[in-house]
C-alpha cells in the first residue's frame, strides 16, 4: 500500500519525501479537525454526567 | 537467473510467483495493523492533548470576557449573560473553572463546568435552599475535575459571582457511583447525609481516570459568603 503510493508519488525521492510529509500533515489535520471530534462522542470514554436516560452521548444541546 | 529458470522449467517460477503474492499479502495485513495502530495512538493523542489545547483557548477567552464585563460595570448585580460565574477548587490545583448553564457536551467541550438544567435542574446560590450541582470532563476538554480525587473533607470550594464569593466546605465524597444514580443531584442530597434543605454544592466527573465506567461525586456546604470589593479581594480560602 505504501509502496504503491510511494511509486506513484512524482519527482525524484527528495521531491516524494516532501510530498509524503504533506500528505502526512494533511491526513493528521483531517483527522484532528473532523474525524475525532466526530467519533468521540460515539465512545465511552468521556462521559461526565450522571444522567437517568439511555447511554447516549451528547444528552442536552444547546 | 528467473529467464534460465523458465527456460528450463515453468514450476519454480510459479512457485516463487505464490510465494511473492502470500508476501505481497502479509505485507498489506501488516499495512494495515500499523496504519490502525498509530490511528489510535493519534487519538489518544487528540483526546488526552489537542482537546486540552483547544478547551483552555475557548475557556480562557470566555473567562476573560466575562471578567471583562463585570469589570467594566463594577461589582453590582447578577450577570449570568455569558457565565454564571467561577468555580475556584483550591484542593484541584490553581485556577479558576468558568461555570456556564447545561451539562451537554457542546458546553463541556469548551474547557468549563455545567451546572444541570436536568435531569434535575441545579439550584443557583442566590435562589436559595438547594443544590448547585455541576459537571466537568476528568480528562481531555480542559480535564477541570482531573484531580477530584484529591479533594478531602474539610477542603474549601468557592464559587465566586460578579458581586459574591460563595464558601462553601466539602463534606462527603462518593468515589465511585452508577452513572444512572441521579440522586445525587437531589435538592437534598440524601447519598451524602443531609436530610434537611441546606445550600449544597455537588460536583460530579468521570472516574476512574481515562474512562467513564463509574461517576464521581463531591458534596460541599455552604459556610458563608462574602461580598466582592473594588479590587476583588478573594476570601481567605483562596488567599493560603
Amino acid at each position: 500500500m505504501y509502496v504503491w503510493i510511494w511509486r506513484h508519488l512524482p519527482g525524484n525521492a527528495w521531491v516524494k519525501a516532501l510530498v509524503s510529509v504533506v500528505l502526512v500533515l494533511a491526513v493528521v489535520y483531517v483527522l484532528f479537525q473532523y474525524v475525532f471530534p466526530w467519533a468521540e462522542p460515539l465512545l465511552p470514554f468521556n462521559d461526565v454526567t450522571v444522567d437517568d436516560s439511555l447511554p447516549t452521548p451528547a444528552t442536552e444541546w444547546r | 537467473m528467473a529467464g534460465t529458470e523458465e527456460l528450463t522449467d515453468g514450476a519454480p517460477r510459479r512457485r516463487g510467483r505464490t510465494r511473492s503474492r502470500i508476501a505481497a499479502t502479509v505485507g498489506v495485513v501488516g499495512e494495515v495493523l500499523i496504519t490502525a495502530g498509530v490511528l489510535l495512538a493519534l487519538f489518544v493523542v487528540y483526546s488526552l492533548w489537542w482537546t486540552n489545547v483547544i478547551a483552555d483557548r475557548e475557556a480562557k477567552r470566555q473567562g476573560a470576557h466575562v471578567r471583562e464585563n463585570w469589570a467594566r460595570k463594577g461589582p453590582g448585580a447578577l450577570d449570568t449573560k455569558d457565565g454564571v460565574g467561577f468555580l475556584h477548587v483550591p484542593a484541584m490545583g490553581k485556577g479558576e473553572v468558568l461555570v456556564k448553564p447545561g451539562t451537554g457536551s457542546s458546553v463541556l467541550n469548551e474547557g468549563v463546568a455545567g451546572y444541570y438544567r436536568k435531569p434535575v435542574k441545579a439550584t443557583l446560590p442566590w435562589e436559595g435552599p438547594g443544590n448547585l450541582t455541576l459537571a466537568a470532563h476528568r480528562d481531555g476538554h480542559g480535564a477541570k475535575f482531573h484531580n477530584i480525587h484529591k479533594i478531602k473533607d474539610g477542603d474549601p470550594v468557592v464559587f465566586e459571582t460578579r458581586d459574591t464569593w460563595y464558601v462553601y466546605t466539602v463534606y462527603k465524597e462518593l468515589k465511585e457511583t452508577s452513572r444512572y444514580n441521579v440522586k445525587v443531584l437531589d435538592p437534598v442530597p440524601r447519598e451524602s447525609g443531609k436530610t434537611v434543605p441546606g445550600r449544597y454544592l455537588t460536583l460530579t466527573t468521570c472516574t476512574p481516570i481515562y474512562t467513564s465506567d463509574y461517576r464521581y461525586v463531591v458534596w460541599a456546604e455552604l459556610t458563608r459568603t462574602e461580598k466582592v470589593d473594588e479590587k476583588r479581594t478573594p476570601p481567605k480560602e483562596l488567599r493560603g
